[in-house]
């Protein structure tokens, strides 16, 4: 029998189940009372970043081309029969999948059928099938995805700051890799990738909807057999402290300036606490958020416009501040958003901009308990974090002025600082 | 679980639609506002931005984001868009349960329709006129927006294609007209249009969440009766065009990686209810889920682009085909997206795609009843007319049969094929 462990919360009346499963496999199931629909997402710990790992007992790192993991996420719907596409259509399920910088995702909803949709879930993904021809042709689809990406000015925007504040961490490379680097992806290093990462130990399978917990192991029990778990180590890239270029633009057939602006954290461990995330959440409010004196500035200074963000962007071995938005002087917005800093890390962030943002983020946070598809995802980010799903609000219930002034001063280094910018055509 | 929605309405093409949900944790609240399409169009794209950044009590962005940061993180939108010949302008908030807020039971919700009420109804104006400075910003920054669309090729696309094809309806209205109408408002045009829009937009207000809908409601009465003796709703009628009687071809040049084909067809419809389950079915089998025509024969069997979809304008009677290709591969993806609507013309699709397109549709729409979003999203589709609850959508698709299909691909006729192309000496790295 598995063991199962039930986490509440009494603030929202809800729980979830968590399941060691005896194949090896994590698994998480919410569910959710008067709800027609069920997500799932079987998730493994496998991101464009994982470029250099190795076994434990293995000599050497293995290097595997760039993207790769975003192309064995197309590949394995592959079978030597029906594709999983083929299978879903019997269900009626509406399957995706993706691929970030730190993790792989397979995902289905449905209003029925849900056992036959997870069946062909847990089959597909632990089947693979790679062979010359079908990764030949999927050079063809993903060097469409690849040159479609290159026209997205957001999405080139991100890469082009990422490149100028890492040296080495890969979080530089584009995720779905160069049209040059998939076409050295071959079955054998696919298989390698595979076999590596989508290990049951470095895996989870999270559930949220109309479903219970027995529905789901009854799929898992016979369809997951039993793995030996294994110890992947991934490169930690020493990234140096500076970035590698202050300032880089190219040019884009856009309508106006694009800029983003990176503060580059330097991190000494590999990975950010939730407690952290939330307090430079916070932060990022404090000096840019839209109730601020500082943003209504900007926006009347015809600096920025509605498109402008703020980001507190992190994973294994990276954690950056990002600002991004249109803007006709990103030079300019550089030159403020940085004074803006350094005064607020002087002065503190008040008592009473504490108080109403961290009531903002709290509300923010409860919002995201509706939609099963974030719930889901949430479970798989906070399991690969080692968090519970229910932190969040109790997490900002329990943070302190203090500890958020004291990360302000520390953790955000103006001097560390790249600025990207795509002009338009012609200018 | 779907409960009914409750429709009253409580004046001349004014509705108020309230929807309970289960265990949710959210209220949402959505004024929805539709106008004829050319009337005072520029104003009314830039009132929604306008009424939702500022008002009498909350003159300035910041005042006015405080206010809903104190409302736990109440999320407020605004936007406009066309649904089919009238223009719709959207407000919405969303908060948490009144239960769910820390200090016990606040009345989330009624301080949150009191806030949107307050925006709607008292905007940052005097004596006839709204204020200039904030009017100067809220213009550019709408003239922004618009000409941002250019930095998604996708959506630019189908926009020029949608243009050159309605060119002669008002559906067609140009982007650079728009823009230019856009910069000429003023504060006194924009007052005008905002008492036009209250007194003869067809109106619909939404509240849906598991909530007390009792003081919601009284507070909605008596704000939405009291203006209720001037107004004087205007007929919103769109022109639906059978058939193309031509095929207009347009290929524009941009220094872009990826070309843009976009293939526009009238689908005989005569209004948007005009064999519509019909249509929307073969809509989504010719070019919907991974299992459609376009997507296994375009993408998987040709290897011609990462996407290939098809998707209907139900309110102009459209059926647009999108795809992103190399230049050099225009010619394949024309002639195979030709190719596989004869297939459906011919019902020569088979029973399992029938199926699978069938099932896939109609569990989409099941679980639009599972959030206030999702039902607060759906029902804005259609402000006014017959209230149709997405489970009414799933008998209707069940019901579509092989031959319904076939006749309605029968009833597409190609009106216009625009490419966005990469140039020449652009060629793939």
């Amino acid at each position: 029998m598995p063991d199962i462990r039930e986490v509440k919360s009494e603030r929202l009346k809800e729980s979830y189940f968590e399941i060691d499963h005896p194949s090896g496999l994590k698994i998480l199931v919410y569910p959710k009372a008067n709800y027609a629909a069920t997500y799932a997402v079987f998730g493994t710990r496998y991101g464009s970043i994982d470029t250099e790992f190795r076994l434990r007992g293995e000599e050497n790192f293995t290097c595997v081309p760039e993207g790769i993991a975003h192309f064995l996420e197309h590949k394995l719907f592959e079978s030597e029969d029906l594709d999983a596409f083929e299978r879903y259509a019997k269900t009626g399920a509406s399957a995706n999948a993706y691929t970030s910088f730190d993790k792989t995702c397979y995902l289905f909803s449905c209003t029925g059928k849900f056992q036959e949709s997870l069946e062909i879930l847990l089959d597909f993904v632990t089947h693979p099938y790679f062979t010359e021809k079908t990764v030949q042709k999927e050079q063809g689809i993903i060097g469409q995805e690849i040159q479609m990406c290159r026209d997205e000015a957001g999405w080139e925007a991100l890469f082009s700051l990422l490149r100028a504040m890492y040296k080495t961490h890969p979080v530089r490379i584009d995720i779905a890799g160069t049209v040059e680097s998939i076409a050295e992806i071959t079955p054998e290093l696919l298989y390698k990738c595979y076999e590596t990462f989508y290990n049951f130990s470095n895996m989870v399978l999270c559930v949220a909807g109309n479903v219970t917990p027995d529905e789901v192991l009854s799929v898992a029990d016979r369809l997951l057999k039993a793995q030996k778990p294994l110890q992947i180590e991934r490169k930690f890239h020493r990234e140096p402290r500076e970035v590698a270029e202050s300032y880089t633009e190219e040019t884009l057939s856009v309508a106006f300036p694009i800029f983003s602006l990176g503060f580059k954290e330097a991190v000494a461990t590999p990975e950010r606490s939730l407690r952290e995330i939330l307090i430079s959440d916070l932060i990022l409010e404090a000096i840019a958020g839209k109730t601020s004196a500082f943003y209504s500035e900007l926006l009347e200074a015809g600096l920025i416009n509605t498109s402008f963000e703020k980001e507190y962007f992190c994973g294994y071995g990276y954690a950056a501040w990002i600002f991004t938005g249109e803007s006709p002087d990103g030079r300019e917005v550089q030159k403020r958003i940085t004074e803006r800093i350094l005064e607020l890390q002087k002065t503190g962030i008040s008592e009473a901009d504490f108080e109403r943002i961290r009531k903002k983020l709290y509300g923010r946070s409860i919002m995201t308990f509706n939609d099963i598809d974030g719930i889901a995802n949430s479970m798989v980010s906070a399991y690969f974090c080692g968090e519970g799903l229910f932190d969040e609000p109790e997490i900002l219930q329990s943070l302190t002025l203090d500890e958020v002034n004291a990360r302000l001063r520390s953790a955000l280094q103006t001097d560390c600082a790249s600025l990207s910018v795509i002009k338009p055509e012609g200018e | 679980m779907p409960v009914e929605p409750k429709v009253t309405q409580i004046g001349e093409k004014l509705r108020l639609l309230r929807v309970r949900t289960q265990n949710t944790k959210t209220t949402c609240i959505s004024v929805i506002l539709m106008m004829p399409l050319l009337k005072n169009t520029a104003e009314n794209t830039v009132l929604a931005s306008f009424l939702a950044h500022a008002s009498a009590k909350y003159p300035t962005l910041s005042r006015l984001n405080e206010r809903l940061e104190e409302l736990y993180g109440a999320i407020l939108s605004a936007d406009v868009s066309k649904l089919g010949e009238g223009y719709r302008l959207r407000f919405s908030l969303t908060c948490i349960r009144d239960d769910l807020a820390l200090a016990g039971e606040e009345r989330l919700s009624v301080e949150a329709l009191r806030l949107l009420l307050e925006l709607l109804f008292s905007p940052h104006a005097e004596n006839g006129a709204f204020d200039k400075t904030q009017l100067e910003t809220e213009v550019r920054l709408c003239v922004e927006d618009i000409e941002s669309e250019l930095n998604d090729k996708r959506a630019y696309a189908l926009s020029r294609c949608l243009e050159i094809m309605c060119a002669d309806e008002p559906f067609g209205v140009s982007k650079t007209e728009l823009l230019e109408a856009v910069r000429a408002v003023t504060p006194e045009s924009m007052f005008n249009a905002w008492q036009q829009l209250l007194r003869e937009a067809t109106v619909s207000v939404q509240v849906i969440g598991n909530v007390d809908f009792e003081p919601l409601e009284e507070m909605l009465r008596e704000k939405l009766a009291s203006q209720e003796g001037d107004r004087a709703p205007a007929e919103i009628q769109t022109v639906f065009v059978e058939a193309a009687e031509d095929v207009t071809e347009v290929t524009e040049e941009m220094d872009v990686n990826q070309s843009k084909l976009v293939l526009g067809f009238r689908t005989g419809m005569r209004d948007c209810d005009d064999d519509y389950f019909a249509t929307r079915l073969m809509t989504d089998l010719f070019g919907g889920g991974p299992y459609s025509r376009l997507f296994m024969h375009v993408r998987e069997k040709l290897s011609l682009c990462y996407y290939c979809s098809a998707r209907l304008d139900r309110y102009k009677g459209l059926l647009m085909v999108q795809s992103g290709i190399e230049r050099k591969n225009k010619d394949a993806a024309f002639n195979e997206i030709q190719k596989q609507l004869q297939v459906m013309q011919n019902g020569e699709f088979t029973d399992e795609e029938f199926a699978a397109s069938k099932a896939a549709l109609c569990d989409a729409f099941r679980g639009i009843d599972d959030t206030p979003e999702g039902l607060d999203a759906y029902y804005a589709m259609s402000p006014d007319g017959a209230v149709r609850t997405p489970e009414d959508m799933v008998k209707g698709l069940a019901a579509v049969t092989r031959e319904d299909v076939v006749r309605a691909a029968k009833r597409l006729t190609l009106d216009t094929v625009y490419l966005l192309a990469g140039k020449e000496e652009a060629v793939n790295a």
